[in-house]
C-alpha cells in the first residue's frame, strides 16, 4: 500500500547517504493509515409481494410494482425506462414540418414564438398569435360557429402530426352529428392551450377546442391532448376549461375521444358553462369511466425494448 | 546528519463548502464550476506544490491558487502563514475533503526538504514525481502522468546542482527558475524517463551536499 502513495525520492535519499558515507539509517517514515474498506453490501434475504401492490400496479402503466435487484432496478428495467425518456426527449424536441398546416387544407397560425427554443421556454408568447395570423384569422376563417376546432403542436409535434388530422377529422364529424357549427379548420404552431382563448374570441365561437400535443411522458411520445372551453376570451383560467388526456394508439383512440368531446361542447353550449361549473352527472351514460369517479380499468404496459434471451 | 528529512509542518487546513462567488473569482476559480474551496498553509512551499498536484489525481479538484510568501517561513507574516497558501477548488465539499486528505497524505509522508549539511543550514528538495497530476503537468507543458524531477536548493547550490542533473541523464530542463524566486530559492523541473529523472534528481542532491560542505573550492 506504501509504495502505492508515495514516490521513491526516500529510497532515492537513503541510498545516496549511504553513498555518502551517512552511518545511520534514515529514520523510517511515518505509517501511511490505512485506507478504510468500503462498507459491505448488505442483500435482502427475504422477498416480499402484495397482492394489493401487483393489483394497484395493474391499473397503470406507470413503473409500479416493478421490482428490484439489490438496491437497484432490473437491466431490462432500466432499458425499457432509458427507451422511454428517449422517446420522451425525442417528441420535445420535434418541430412541426413548415408547411405541414398547408398540406393538410388548414388555416396556418402561429404565435409570438420566434424559435422552438423560445417556445420551450416562453409558455406566455405561445398563449398569443402574432399580428399576421390576427389579420388572417380574422380575414379567413367562419364567424359565429358554436365549435372552433384548433389542431396544434403543443409539446409533441409528433402527436399532432400522427394522429392530429384523424382527431380533428373525428371531431368534426361528431359535432356535425349533434347538429353543432364548426369553424375553418386551423392549425397553430408553436402553441400552448391558452391560445385557444385568443382564437374562440377572434371568431366568436361558443366552444374553443384546442387538439393538441401533451407534455411527453415515459413512452408516450404522441399523446393528444383536448382542453375545451366556453364563451373563449383572453384572461380564461384552467378553472374555465375540461380536458381529456391520453389520446394515442395505447390509450383512448381519437375515434372514441371525439365522440366524448363532442358530448362535452354540446354539454357546454347546454349549460353556457364549461370548467369546474359544468355539471357532467347527466353525461355520465355517454362519457362513462372518465366521469364515474371509479378506478381505471387495468392496462399493459407497451414495451418499447425487446430483450434477447 | 545530512540528508536528513526535515519533516513539512501543516499550519492551517480549512474548507469552505458554498463559498462567495466573489471569493471564488478572486482565487482563481470559476463560480459556474466550482462551490467549494480547500486552503491550506505550510511552512515549505515546494512540497505543497507536489501534493497539490498529487490532490488532483485523487480527487476532482482543480489547484485554482499556490503561491510562495517573500522570504519564506523564516520571515512569515502570522503564525499559521508559513511559506505558502494552497487553494484547491471543486464542484462539491466531498472533492474537497477527499483533496485535503491526499495533500496532507503526501506532506506528512512522502515530500519533503533534506538538509544538505550537518547543520541542516542548507536544504534541498530532491523530489522525483513518478506520474504528474493535473496541476503541475499544465504548469510544466508536459503531459499528465509523465514523471518530472521536481529541483530545489539555494541560489549557488541548485545552479551548480542543476548542472550535475542535466550532464548525469537523458532528461530536458522544462522549467528553470533562477534566483531570487519568492523565497529566494532556485528551482528546475526536469522531465525524461522516470529513471533518468531519478538519477538527474541524486545527482542535484549529491552536488548540492558537495557545494554545501565545500563551498570555496573551486
Amino acid at each position: 500500500m506504501n509504495e502505492l502513495h508515495t514516490s521513491r525520492t526516500r529510497e532515492l535519499v537513503a541510498v545516496l547517504r549511504r553513498e555518502l558515507g551517512g552511518a545511520a539509517p534514515l529514520p523510517p517514515p511515518p505509517p501511511v493509515p490505512e485506507i478504510p474498506l468500503p462498507p459491505a453490501r448488505i442483500w435482502p434475504t427475504e422477498s416480499h409481494r402484495s397482492s394489493y401492490a401487483e393489483r394497484t400496479a395493474g391499473h397503470t402503466t406507470a413503473l409500479l410494482g416493478v421490482g428490484h435487484c439489490g438496491t437497484r432496478y432490473h437491466t431490462d428495467l432500466v432499458l425499457q425506462f432509458q427507451a422511454e425518456l428517449a422517446v420522451a426527449h425525442g417528441a420535445v424536441a420535434t418541430e412541426l414540418e413548415a408547411d405541414w398546416a398547408e398540406k393538410n387544407g388548414l388555416l396556418p397560425l402561429h404565435t409570438r414564438v420566434s424559435s422552438h427554443r423560445e417556445f420551450l421556454l416562453r409558455p406566455d408568447l405561445g398563449r398569443r398569435l402574432n399580428d399576421a395570423s390576427v389579420e388572417r384569422l380574422r380575414a379567413e376563417a367562419r364567424k359565429g360557429v358554436d365549435v372552433q376546432p384548433i389542431l396544434a403542436d403543443g409539446l409533441s409535434a409528433v402527436a399532432c402530426m400522427g394522429a392530429g388530422m384523424e382527431l380533428l377529422g373525428h371531431f368534426t364529424r361528431a359535432c356535425e352529428a349533434r347538429g353543432l357549427s364548426v369553424g375553418t379548420p386551423m392549425c397553430a404552431h408553436h402553441a400552448r392551450v391558452w391560445l385557444e382563448d385568443e382564437i374562440g374570441e377572434i371568431v366568436g365561437a361558443k366552444v374553443a377546442a384546442i387538439l393538441l400535443g401533451e407534455r411527453p411522458g415515459l413512452g408516450t411520445g404522441d399523446g393528444l391532448s383536448a382542453y375545451l372551453v366556453y364563451h373563449p376570451k383572453v384572461g380564461n383560467t384552467d378553472g374555465n376549461r375540461n380536458m381529456m388526456s391520453n389520446i394515442h394508439a395505447r390509450g383512448i383512440h381519437p375515434n372514441e375521444a371525439a365522440n366524448k368531446l363532442a358530448v362535452l361542447a354540446r354539454a357546454m353550449i347546454q349549460q353556457q358553462t364549461s370548467g369546474v361549473s359544468l355539471d357532467l352527472r347527466p353525461l355520465l351514460a355517454e362519457l362513462g369511466d372518465a366521469v364515474s369517479g371509479k378506478p381505471q380499468a387495468p392496462q399493459a404496459r407497451v414495451r418499447l425494448v425487446e430483450v434477447p434471451r | 546528519m545530512t540528508l536528513e528529512p526535515i519533516f513539512p509542518k501543516i499550519l492551517s487546513v480549512r474548507r469552505i463548502p458554498g463559498a462567495d462567488p466573489a471569493l471564488l473569482r478572486a482565487y482563481g476559480a470559476d463560480p459556474g464550476r466550482h462551490t467549494s474551496l480547500g486552503l491550506i498553509t505550510v511552512d515549505q512551499d515546494d512540497p505543497t506544490y507536489v501534493a497539490l498536484d498529487e490532490a488532483t489525481k485523487h480527487a476532482e479538484v482543480d489547484v485554482v491558487y499556490a503561491r510562495s510568501f517573500y522570504a519564506g517561513s523564516a520571515h512569515a507574516s502570522g503564525a499559521l502563514s508559513g511559506e505558502i497558501l494552497g487553494v484547491i477548488a471543486a464542484a462539491d465539499p466531498a472533492e474537497i475533503d477527499a483533496g485535503l486528505d491526499a495533500i496532507i497524505r503526501c506532506l506528512e509522508h512522502d515530500a519533503c526538504f533534506y538538509a544538505a549539511n550537518a547543520a541542516g543550514t542548507v536544504t534541498v528538495f530532491p523530489h522525483v514525481i513518478a506520474s504528474l497530476g493535473r496541476y503541475l503537468s499544465a504548469q510544466a507543458g508536459i503531459a499528465p502522468g509523465s514523471p518530472m524531477a521536481y529541483l530545489v536548493a539555494p541560489p549557488m547550490e541548485a545552479t551548480v546542482g542543476l548542472d550535475a542533473a542535466l550532464k548525469a541523464a537523458d532528461v530536458t530542463a522544462v522549467k528553470v527558475f533562477p534566483p531570487p524566486t519568492e523565497t529566494n530559492f532556485a528551482a528546475s523541473w526536469l522531465s525524461g524517463s522516470l529513471p533518468a529523472c531519478e538519477a538527474a534528481a541524486m545527482a542535484f542532491a549529491a552536488m548540492v551536499v558537495e557545494v554545501a560542505g565545500a563551498p570555496r573550492e573551486r
